[in-house]
């Protein structure tokens, strides 16, 4: 029986696919290609994607777009101090936001279940997603750019460490995401529950006015929000390169949803 | 020759309610059994622990040779299997094609796209979105992603629920001719006339246990149950009149019951006695305990109170 069962494993091997990393490496493209694919032909969920950080920069700057550089907003002009919040704010909503709740809502329309039933390892899922987060990511904070510069706000210069802490922060926030995700048993609460952790957090850490006090900056600066703020910030604004302090808490953060999410994630939706 | 499936003394428990209480039975290669059973019998459970979907409490399993519960096999043991599940989940922005090309991408020796399409019924829907589809080709693509991977073993969820008396027609000749190609198929279903249908074996589960396990013809001893021959008694004659032993249905119009352990016997002697009498016996029938009536018998007893079906499925 032993060595029957050994006989067939053995014989299951060999066949059609390539192994090893060339092998994940054609799985992960094909994995990335295929999420891409419903993402665009889902033109509702691909336009308000986009419009939403465009429309946000664009009344942040009819607002302030005469406000110089002030200590109101950090020695910063007021659009060069949004345009890297908006752009922190626009990660956060697709790769934090977005992702925990499509996850949540896939999870109970079966589809992560079946997913599941596949071969694809769980590893090439989660990359395809985070692929996808930071390709979403990287077309939203280029739209802000372009946006800030009708309003006078200079192209940054330090593109290298602009996506450096724009990679680690969508996946840092995609394993928060993943982690929520986890969290919540039932798709229609998830969209609640997310924006419940993230809209105050958002609110502290500086993301819609700049914060002036001490004690909340300090606890700000623990969570994960503010750190990414800065971190963008940096290179952004203040043409400095990457703002590696920050980017620990941050990266600390990440790697703390993903304990969570390896642990917790669940496929199917019914509880066990 | 190892089975396809071996599971002896499986258990599993949500808290306090034992979905699953000892459930034994083996699926050969090549065979379609069907896990037939009240909501809440435990064949979602068995089948999800079976899947690898779920742990189990106790008791053993063996699906191709692995054991579902284990990690280590369990991208190996997916390579083989195949499910149809009772939710249809399928990205609607997709076209049919895009859909089932994704999911070949995830095997290593998977069918051809074109071939699974032309397989469940779907040519000439290739470039159709999946959300433009109505319910029964949704059903029908479900299968299609069942099938991509070229399965050995295939898991079938209440393939037909849903389907149109054609279009259950026709899924029972896809399933009979992925049998007759060598495939190995489990499947669920509350429709007796499903189990007749396409099973070669059905396992009967209520409460959580196996209550019966054999041939759809012979289940519950049904083959050698009393036949029920009956018919309108001719006008003029009583039920003292008859050759055999005959009691009036509980059905008006005179219709008349005779039950019998021999009915070629009986009904020779009661047609007989109509020809030489010069009378027909109208209404006319000769029948078996249904598997539906073996199923409502045995379910029925000694059945603890179902817990919801929400957990238990």
């Amino acid at each position: 029986m032993t060595t029957v069962v050994a006989a067939r494993r053995r014989a299951g091997n060999p066949a059609g696919r390539p192994a090893g990393t060339r092998g994940s490496l054609r799985l992960l493209a094909h994995q990335v290609w295929y999420e891409q694919l419903s993402f665009w032909r889902n033109p509702q969920s691909a336009v308000f994607t986009f419009i939403f950080p465009v429309v946000f920069v664009v009344i942040m700057g009819a607002l302030f777009g005469g406000v110089g550089k002030s200590s109101y907003f950090g020695g910063l002009s007021a659009l060069q101090y949004y345009v890297p919040t908006i752009a922190a704010l626009s990660v956060l909503g697709s790769c934090y936001g977005q992702l925990a709740v499509a996850l949540a809502a896939r999870r109970q329309a079966g589809v992560l279940k079946r997913i599941r039933a596949t071969p694809l390892p769980a590893w090439a899922y989660f990359a395809g997603l985070l692929a996808h987060c930071v390709l979403v990511s990287v077309i939203d904070i280029a739209l802000i750019v372009v946006v800030g510069r009708l309003y006078g706000v200079p192209f940054p210069s330090h593109w290298l460490a602009i996506m450096l802490t724009l990679v680690l922060g969508a996946a840092s926030f995609c394993a928060l995401g993943v982690a929520v995700a986890s969290m919540i048993s039932n798709a229609e609460a998830a969209p609640a529950v997310a924006q419940l952790v993230l809209f105050p957090l958002m609110f502290i850490s500086g993301t819609y006015l700049p914060i002036h006090s001490a004690l909340l900056n300090r606890v700000s600066g623990w969570l994960p929000v503010r750190p990414f703020n800065e971190a963008l910030t940096a290179p952004f604004a203040q043409h400095a390169g990457a703002d590696w302090r920050h980017l620990a808490v941050l990266a600390a953060w990440g790697a703390a949803g993903a304990a969570v999410a390896v642990r917790r994630f669940r496929w199917d939706p019914r509880p066990e | 020759m190892p089975s396809a499936v071996e599971v002896s003394g499986l258990r599993k428990s949500y808290g306090q309610v034992h979905a699953v209480r000892d459930v034994g039975f083996t699926v050969g290669y090549g065979e379609i059994v069907a896990l037939l059973g009240p909501n809440g019998a435990g064949k979602t459970t068995t089948l999800e622990i079976l899947e690898g979907f779920r742990t189990r409490d106790g008791g053993t399993a063996e699906v191709l040779g692995y054991d579902p519960g284990e990690r280590s096999g369990a991208r190996e043991l997916r390579e083989r299997i195949g499910l149809v599940l009772q939710d249809i989940a399928v990205e609607p922005y997709l076209t049919v094609r895009e859909t089932i090309a994704r999911a070949a991408g995830y095997y290593r020796a998977p069918r051809g796209v074109a071939e699974v399409i032309g397989l469940v019924g779907l040519t000439g829907l290739e470039r159709r979105k999946v959300r433009s589809l109505s319910g029964g080709q949704k059903r029908r693509l479900d299968l299609a992603l069942g099938l991509i991977g070229n399965p050995a073993l295939l898991y079938l969820d209440e393939p037909t629920t849903g389907f149109d008396p054609a279009a259950r027609r026709d899924a029972w000749e896809l399933v009979r001719g992925l049998r007759t190609a060598g495939m190995t198929i489990l499947l669920t279903t509350h429709d007796m006339d499903e189990a007749q249908a396409l099973a070669d074996r059905v396992v009967l589960l209520a409460g959580g246990v196996v209550v019966a396990a054999g041939e759809p013809a012979a289940l519950g001893g049904r083959d050698a149950e009393r036949a029920r021959i009956s018919f309108r008694l001719p006008a003029g004659y009583t039920v003292a009149d008859l050759p055999v032993l005959a009691h009036p249905a509980h059905l008006a119009n005179g219709m008349v019951v005779v039950e019998t352990g021999a009915p070629a016997q009986a009904l020779h002697r009661l047609t007989d006695w109509a020809i030489s009498r010069g009378r027909e016996l109208n209404g006319l029938t000769v029948e078996r305990p249904s598997l539906e009536d073996v199923y409502l018998e045995l379910t029925r007893a000694g059945v603890p109170a179902r817990a919801p079906e929400r957990i238990m499925r």
